[in-house]
């Protein structure tokens, strides 16, 4: 009876794990062929009518085609459109390429433009894009492969909304539907294992030509130190950011991997709030740029995986003004400033503080210590820093409040300059926008009202050189840098042309060697 | 013994109503709105309130609550607010791996603990005694997310013997239930052999022996088994934490199961899909529960729950 008893206890433990187990289909974690990248969280939605992570856009781009698309130089070119033109300067004409089919085999007409489009701007559809479609007035259909947008009023930045990707008519929305739409892009869904990975295999009938590779499987690993082991052990084959810049010295002594960082856009910066007693004084927030050493945390902490920034706008971008004020470290003048604001060191070079300050900041393990450097930094010119750090929801509800003397953040994917409305325009206060610091400024606030309505490409860029110049003396923000992206791959992976905004489409023109 | 069975699945009622009740409320008193995530930065103010509205948001927390118990008692856990799938799929599709990694981790502390704090006991202040002590106090000192890189920097980099990371077959499974396995195992080391110690000098071993039973069975059904019942709950407290899923372990082994759900679901104040997380642990708690007094009977007879 013992021996029954036992022999059925083992069964009652070690059957289930075997069963569960056998839930998985196999060890396949990488089709042969198929190219891995490793991400670093899981894409929540890669419907593009509500993508808006980073990795589902990104995985979205490959599935799905839009009207327009940027180039590797963040340079919009046709990809759906044949052809287009602006009309006057509130109408765009379309003409889209015959011959394209979803992945069904469907033809995709302007009909699947216009219900795209439509379904985004239907409020029961809950799509975080709609409020980017405010401008649209009318959306018509002139043609099988012809359509029209009509904006109320000129609305210049509105061209980046042709780089919605593109659903079939009658797709459902995200609240019935199980699966995201099909897509006409070089690669099509092939699996979803929620959490874990998403599994695309080519498109065959592709209507720019086949990729090389079979397929892409997106492999979330959370861990930044377990992505590199798993791309040492070969479980990986591609990873771009999100990396702990000290654990590069060891990737390139350790393993072959081909490791390379490119100008990026991701702009990091300290915000700053305005209607703080200290902080509205522009000498103060003058002190704060020269006390920071810039270039000392981006060798020591970064590794050189940023540059030192001095606008929101990255030199690959063609409104980028380099006449912006660049603030060089310079304690002695930062302690000169802070006099000259009224906040004199108590005790010359005692331990009182002029005055004291919070920062907040994500609990990630280098946002804390970017942080504490920063401390250090400016203790130097007497100003003391608290640092505070929150999990992330935390955090950004405190930062979108208001509740916060300092705080630092990022820009990602910036493309177009009117993103200087959204956050620097007085109107932009939250919650209608992101002027979470409260700046107020009548002069920026008319050149950026001018930016949006110009549809002058010389035109624009003379007004936002103005904005970023006038940004850089007032100091709403203080800039810290661009981050580079650091892109590491085997490298028998040949033909990938890196993206200043981080986009992976030139997957489609990778392969092995 | 029926009766007090009973009365353990009722209390079942008042413990997940509490459970989800208390989440309920610090879910919404903690900063985040999941408006604002929904809809990102570009929708006005006037869209927000509308999806607020939309989504019942707007309505006091108690009618929200209420509203949540109506679906729950009709089966229905509602949608995830970001994620394509109701908050049941999203939940089954993740369940089976965090089963399977809490049964492989217990039954791995079971296979490692159990044999060295018998012959701990049996062998007290030798160096059998010394090394299952020292193997302890590291288990208990090696934080998760310390100890899980160093092995699959050991077994998966250096002997190639398992996968890094994920979840796939048998292999996948044993860095993971491993990295849980040392930790439990440290613990149940420690009580195990402290309560074999004591029950080794009570009189009904002595009398067994007295009796002339074999050694291997004075210490199988005597003392084994009489010094299990403490162990027992220290493991079944255990085994509850494992089916809440470990965060850590899972994160670092990107194992897709119920913790790492829970944190994200959190993070993103994705409401149903948290209080649906919350509603599987709860459950899993007092199951737990409820088989480890099943087993206390099994071990030892004595034990009475009907008076």
């Amino acid at each position: 009876m013992p021996g029954r008893s036992h022999s059925f206890l083992a069964q009652v433990l070690i059957v289930p794990i075997l069963l569960l187990a056998g839930c998985r289909s196999s060890l396949t974690d990488r089709p042969p062929g198929y190219l891995v990248v490793g991400i670093e969280s899981y894409p929540l939605q890669l419907d593009p009518r509500y993508a808006t992570d980073a990795n589902s856009v990104r995985v979205g781009n490959l599935i799905y085609n839009s009207l327009l698309r940027a180039d590797e130089r963040s340079q919009l070119r046709p990809e759906l459109a044949e052809t287009w033109r602006m009309v006057d300067d509130r109408t765009y004409l379309f003409d889209i390429r015959k011959g394209i089919k979803f992945h069904n085999g469907q033809p995709l007409t302007a009909a699947d433009v216009k219900f795209t489009y439509e379904s985004i701007l239907d409020p029961n559809n809950r799509s975080p894009k709609r409020g980017l479609l405010r401008p649209l007035q009318s959306l018509e259909q002139t043609g099988t492969f012809q359509l029209r947008f009509r904006l109320t009023a000129p609305h210049a930045p509105f061209v980046e909304q042709f780089t919605l990707g593109i659903v079939p008519a009658d797709s459902a929305s995200v609240a019935t539907s199980t699966q995201p739409p099909l897509g006409s892009g070089p690669f099509m869904l092939q699996a979803v294992e929620s959490g874990e990975k998403v599994t695309l295999k080519v498109n065959s009938d592709y209507w720019e030509g086949k990729s090389s590779l079979p397929g892409l499987v997106f492999k979330n690993v959370p861990d930044a130190i377990v992505r590199v082991l798993e791309f040492k052990k070969g479980g990986i084959d591609f990873m771009q950011n999100d990396l702990e810049p000290d654990v590069l010295p060891w990737l390139r002594r350790s393993t072959d991997a081909a490791i390379d960082a490119y100008q990026g856009t991701t702009f990091q910066y300290i915000g700053i709030n305005l209607t703080h007693p200290i902080l509205k004084h522009a000498k103060v927030r003058q002190a704060l740029a020269h006390a920071i050493d810039r270039d000392r945390m981006i060798r020591h902490l970064l590794k050189d995986t940023a540059t030192a920034a001095n606008s929101l706008l990255s030199p690959l971008n063609w409104a980028y003004a380099a006449s912006a004020q660049r603030w060089s470290y310079d304690p002695a003048r930062a302690k000169q400033l802070l006099d000259e604001a009224g906040f004199p060191d108590p005790d010359g070079d005692g331990p009182l503080p002029r005055f004291r300050l919070s920062f907040k900041t994500t609990n990630i393990d280098l946002r804390r210590r970017i942080a504490e450097a920063l401390k250090e930094q400016l203790q130097q010119v007497g100003i003391e820093l608290e640092i505070r750090s929150y999990e992330w929801g935390t955090f950004f509800s405190d930062v979108k409040k208001g509740n916060f003397h300092l705080y630092s953040l990022a820009w990602v994917g910036v493309m177009d300059p009117d993103i200087f409305f959204q956050i620097f325009h007085s109107d932009s206060a939250p919650p209608n926008g992101d002027n979470r610091g409260r700046y107020s400024n009548p002069q920026i606030d008319r050149l950026l009202e001018q930016g949006r309505m110009t549809t002058d490409t010389a035109t624009r860029k003379l007004i936002y050189r103005r904005v970023q110049e006038i940004l850089a003396e007032d100091l709403p923000y203080v800039p810290l840098w661009w981050w580079k992206n650091v892109i590491v791959k085997k490298p028998s992976i040949q033909n990938f042309t890196p993206y200043p905004d981080g986009d992976l489409i030139s997957l489609k023109e990778a392969s092995f060697r | 013994m029926t009766h007090y069975l009973h009365q353990r699945l009722l209390l079942l009622v008042p413990t997940l109503f509490g459970a989800l009740t208390l989440v309920f409320v610090l879910i919404h008193l903690i900063p985040g709105d999941p408006v604002e995530v929904m809809l990102g930065e570009t929708a006005t103010a006037a869209d927000k309130e509308e999806l607020r509205r939309n989504l019942g948001f707007d309505q006091p927390l108690s009618a929200q609550y209420g509203s949540f118990l109506i679906k729950l008692a009709a089966g229905d856990l509602g949608r995830s607010l970001y994620e394509q799938a109701s908050v049941a799929e999203i939940i089954r599709a993740r369940l089976p791996a965090t089963l399977q990694l809490a049964l492989s981790a217990m039954i791995a502390a079971i296979l490692i603990s159990f044999p060295l704090a018998v012959l701990a006991a049996v062998r007290r202040n030798s160096w059998v005694d010394r090394l299952a002590l020292l193997l302890s106090l590291l288990g208990l000192s090696m934080p998760n997310f310390w100890l899980g890189p160093l092995l699959m920097i050991v077994f998966s980099i250096q002997l190639g013997w398992a996968p890094v990371s994920g979840r796939g077959g048998l292999s996948h499974l044993f860095l993971p239930a491993l990295t849980l396995a040392l930790g439990m195992a440290a613990i149940v080391i420690r009580i195990l052999r402290a309560s074999l110690l004591q029950v080794m000098h009570e009189d009904y071993v002595q009398t067994a022996r007295a009796k002339g039973l074999s050694e291997q069975r004075v210490w199988l059904k005597h003392t084994l088994r009489n010094a299990l019942v403490s162990t027992l709950t220290i493991m079944s407290l255990q085994f509850g934490n494992l089916l809440a899923g470990s965060l850590i372990t899972e994160t670092i082994f990107s194992w897709p199961g119920i913790g790492r759900l829970t944190v994200q679901a959190i993070q993103t104040r994705d409401y149903p899909l948290v209080q649906g997380c919350v509603l599987v642990i709860a459950i899993s708690y007092v199951l737990v529960n409820f088989f480890t007094d099943l087993l206390y009977k099994l071990v030892d007879p004595r034990v009475a729950y009907d008076k």
